[in-house]
């Protein structure tokens, strides 16, 4: 059973783990919580089910698709909500996040209606069965596609030009625009890299779990967000980290406590990594200039 | 960036004066019904205008009962006017929206009665706003009845608190007396949704399934979960022959879902939480065989659901669930009192207390001295993708 | 004579106004991130409500017995996180009030997931005055002394103010002690108003609500948490006009507002015009050099 639950934690966290790197690279870049983000998973899911639905799209295009567009709303909600409030305090960009998303969740709600809608695996569902746990065909796409996006987010960072480009603009943007890095694109790029993580989350729980509502990227955004912050917010090991962590413990938890509880041992166990580690788990400590 | 900001400040004005304009036309504007026009040029002098409001989450994330709720109320309200039921008089309809959160619904309790003038409320859907609203409606002397709202002692010492559902209490010992005499099961495990509805159900199952059986294992779960592969994990070591599901249709399809994906085949037991086309839509193969309690049956042939079956599906483009149903007929109620009694709050009021063998689309309703409801339990069990009723 | 539905919004405003102002002390002034404010008045609400109906407390003794357990819980708290910086800080408050929420829901005592019912409605108009008042007086008390040169010292920049002799941690403590006090006063207030209480009005989106006041008001402006509270009172009411658009137009108005005015309603504009991350988290929190009223 041990090794059942740690299976149903790691797919649980690869979920979070994929909406925390888009909170990650947001914060990274901007410092900004970007509270929509949860709403970016939710029309990801939305987009690909209606593509699958009702356009008899295949799953891959379909998913692409979604990450596509996704990425253009990304883009749009940060030019219209966060652009302006660039060099206003935080909490007046995390107060107009808050706005932001609460509009684009009422904006589904009023399009879509309240009724979950079915999203129908396009994966057949078969079970493979080993003699410690059993795991489903999905739970392995789910994680490989994971496992691939953390992958390819890793070499975009890490060795292309856009992604030294993104790193230049996280450690210092001054310094970096007079090294002739263009802050706006670089910024726009990343929300549209972030909003693409966080809809392709949104379509693979949406197949996993069969259903898509407007309101579903409430609970997952705030779970992202921690993870986030429980990984070290900012960096993208930490945030798959984080994720990952935050799933187990989740369902740990829910195994071996108490169901009711689970949420809260979560995060009782969130505020004690936070207490020995202050900046998370794979966290940049924060230097205090004097 | 100048152009940009100037640009954006003309959309701002223009958004803020829209609000505006919605604000001063809406003192008159309930938000519903094209038909009111009709209705409005039919009242003619001496007619008597009753407002009916409803109270209930119209967005967050309990908003699919809350819409249900009002479609339902709709539904009733339409049937009246457009029939004529009683000449002279016309109901009108207020919606107000609660979040889903109970402090909200008092200001919605609040504002249906002051700035509405409502003569009658049929809410609220969660049992809490319906807590929240239970003193205001009470000062008030407005009549209410909630369509949904199940938590126990819920009407007690309130003369204008009622409702119509089905007892918590009463359906699930029934059916955890069904499970073990008539479908021979005997070792359950429950899942139930950390709500009052959800802890009300289990605690009623426990009890009649321990006396009659046994519950090996316990596991609660959360409103809008979509995970749950642990509780079933758990749950699967106890091998139990059935599951009863104390919760909603959209997790109770999940659950299904998730159980029969790693190989947990028991018969699933529900209440009238399930009671919704999603159930099968979501669920698809896996909800086949699940048996559970309800107040209405879409399948019943008796006219009075056909034709609320069809409207339903005319107006809103999907099957109603049993929110929509419930009510349907709480409206109904209210309308039988206002054409036995009358059109004032009191007259209503007596009416609703009065309420005895109500032949509604949710089977025959009375309402106990206590403002409770008495009605029937069937049980239903899905059959090749439908509602069957076996008892 | 006013409608009881123009009361019972008057009625909200001033308690958001305590629960505001409160927060104010702790974001605004001290520059500490708390999105966990709706746990110290959930605490403060069930505890001053059992207090009335267990141990037959008058209406004023159950609303201090219910803001010193909050306090006290804003200290236990306090303590250990205040160590926790910025964002982290918020995190670990946001999850102090998710614990909170999820064991009011699971506690016998405090009626579960059905909540707790009979609550003497003790909340008048005339309480709510007096309440916003004392704590208004209060806060500004504390704010034009010592103390509060002492909590802006430390939002200004914690390392000079430590430098200074200035003890932060004492201070930080003090300022969520203060915080959840009146917090849990506005717990108090909202309880015996509404004579029922449920875990489900106190979860995080309602600190969230708290935050947007303080923010949209003016961070470290006593005032513009007044106007702050008022405004995110009001405004959800008056769009009850809009019917289904409601929560449409609200997240929107949010948005405007913050472009509009991103200093707040009543707050200056941000000294430093800097973007640079080499600024600590803890400066960028603070946006006004005006203390007090």
């Amino acid at each position: 059973m041990f090794f059942q639950q740690l299976i149903n934690g790691i797919v649980l966290g690869s979920t979070y783990a994929l909406i925390a790197l888009g909170y990650t690279m947001v914060y990274g870049i901007i410092e900004l919580i970007n509270f929509a983000h949860g709403e970016i998973y939710m029309f990801g899911a939305f987009v690909g089910m209606t593509l699958v639905t009702v356009y008899q799209m295949p799953f891959v295009p379909a998913f692409l698709l979604a990450m596509a567009l996704a990425a253009l709303l990304g883009i749009t909600v940060e030019f219209f909500a966060y652009r302006p409030l660039r060099r206003s305090s935080r909490l007046a960009a995390l107060i107009s996040a808050i706005g932001a998303s609460i509009f684009l969740q009422n904006l589904a709600l009023l399009v879509k209606g309240a009724r979950p809608y079915s999203f129908p695996s396009p994966f057949a569902s078969e079970v493979y069965k080993t003699s410690l746990f059993t795991i489903s065909r999905v739970e392995l796409i789910i994680l490989a596609i994971s496992f691939l996006l953390m992958l390819g987010l890793t070499f975009l960072i890490q060795k292309t030009k856009i992604g030294i480009a993104m790193r230049a603009t996280a450690q210092d943007k001054d310094t970096a625009s007079l090294m002739g890095i263009d802050i706006n694109s670089v910024i726009t790029i990343t929300f549209a890299v972030g909003s693409a993580l966080g809809a392709a989350a949104g379509v693979m729980v949406g197949v996993y779990f069969r259903t898509v509502t407007p309101m579903m990227g409430l609970m997952p955004g705030l779970k992202g967000f921690v993870a986030a912050v429980l990984g070290g917010i900012g960096s993208i090991p930490g945030a798959m980290l984080g994720g990952l962590l935050l799933g187990i413990a989740e369902v740990m938890g829910a195994a071996y406590i108490s169901s009711q509880y689970r949420d809260a041992i979560a995060f009782a166990i969130l505020i004690v990594v936070l207490l020995f580690k202050p900046a998370g788990l794979i966290g940049r400590s924060l230097q205090v200039k004097v | 960036m100048k152009m940009n900001k100037s640009y954006f400040n003309v959309l701002a004005v223009l958004l803020l004066s829209f609000v505006l304009v919605f604000a001063a036309a809406g003192c008159t504007q309930p938000g519903t019904a094209p038909e009111q026009e009709d209705g409005a040029n039919g009242e003619s002098a001496g007619s008597v205008v009753v407002k009916l409001g409803t109270v209930g989450p119209l967005t967050g994330g309990a908003a699919t009962y809350g819409t249900s709720v009002r479609n339902g109320v709709k539904i009733a309200v339409d049937e009246f006017n457009d029939n004529e039921e009683a000449p002279g008089i016309f109901l009108e309809l207020v919606s107000e929206d609660s979040e889903g959160d109970w402090s909200k619904a008092a200001n919605a309790f609040s504002k249906l009665i002051d700035q509405d003038k409502v003569d009658v409320i049929v809410g609220a859907v969660l049992s809490s706003e319906t807590e929240a609203g239970g003193p205001i409606v009470k000062s008030a002397k407005v009549p209410t009845i909630s369509p949904s709202s199940t938590s126990t002692g819920l009407t007690l010492d309130n003369p204008y608190l009622f409702r119509n559902c089905l007892s918590d209490e009463v359906q699930a010992s029934q059916l955890a007396e069904y499970a073990v005499e008539e479908l021979g099961l005997g070792k359950f495990a429950i899942l139930y949704t950390n709500n009052d509805y959800g802890v009300a159900l289990k605690n009623a199952f426990e009890e009649t399934a321990n006396s009659l059986g046994e519950v090996l294992a316990v596991e609660a779960f959360m409103d809008n979960d979509e995970n749950f592969k642990p509780q079933l994990t758990s749950i699967q070591q106890k091998d139990p022959e059935a599951i009863f599901v104390a919760g909603y249709y959209t997790e109770a399809a999940k659950i299904a879902q998730q159980a029969v994906e790693q190989g947990l085949e028991v018969q699933f037991l529900g209440a009238d939480g399930f009671y919704s086309p999603v159930l099968v839509e979501i669920g698809g193969d896996t909800v086949e065989g699940a048996i559970f309690t309800a107040g209405f049956h879409s399948g019943d042939e008796s006219p009075t659901v056909q034709n609320f079956v069809n409207t339903y599906e005319e107006l809103f483009g999907e099957e109603p669930d049993m929110f929509a149903a419930q009510a349907y007929d709480a409206a109904r109620i209210v309308i039988e009192a206002i054409k036995s009694k009358g059109t004032t709050s009191e007259q209503i009021r007596e009416g609703l207390a009065e309420t005895k063998d109500f032949p509604g689309i949710t089977g025959n309703t009375s309402i106990d001295e206590e403002g409770d409801t008495i009605k029937d339990v069937l049980i239903l069990k899905v059959t090749d993708g439908v509602f069957e009723r076996i008892r | 004579m006013i409608s009881a539905y123009y009361l019972q919004i008057i009625i909200l405003a001033g308690i958001n106004i305590i629960m505001a102002a409160s927060l104010n002390l702790i974001t605004g002034f001290t520059g500490q991130l708390s999105i966990g404010h709706a746990a110290f008045m959930s605490i403060g609400a069930y505890s001053s409500a059992l207090a009335t109906l267990a141990l037959g407390f008058p209406f004023l003794p159950s609303l201090l017995f219910g803001a010193f357990v909050a306090a006290f819980f804003g200290v236990l708290v306090g303590v250990p996180t205040l160590k926790l910086k910025g964002d982290y800080l918020a995190i670990a408050t946001l999850g102090f009030g998710e614990i909170v929420r999820i064991v009011f829901l699971n506690l016998e005592i405090t009626g579960g997931a059905v909540g707790l019912r009979g609550i003497p409605k003790n909340t008048t108009l005339l309480w709510v005055i007096v309440a916003v008042l004392l704590t208004l007086f209060v806060l500004n008390r504390i704010l034009n002394s010592r103390v509060g040169r002492a909590l802006i010292a430390i939002r200004e920049d914690e390392t000079a103010a430590e430098s200074m002799g200035i003890n932060t941690t004492y201070f930080k403590t003090l300022a969520f002690g203060v915080g959840a006090f009146f917090a849990g006063i506005g717990g108090g207030l909202f309880s015996h108003y509404f004579r029922y209480i449920h875990p489900g009005s106190f979860g995080f989106m309602r600190s969230i609500e708290h935050l947007c006041m303080v923010v949209l008001g003016g961070l470290g402006n006593m005032w513009g948490s007044v106007l702050g509270a008022v405004a995110l009172t009001t405004i959800p009411e008056f769009l009850r006009a809009s019917a289904d658009y409601r929560q449409l137009f609200y997240g929107a108005i949010l948005v405007i507002m913050m472009r509009v005015r991103p200093q707040g309603l009543i707050g200056e504009r941000m000294a430093g015009k800097s973007f640079s991350l080499g600024d600590s988290i803890l400066k960028k929190l603070s946006i006004t050099k005006k203390t007090g009223f």
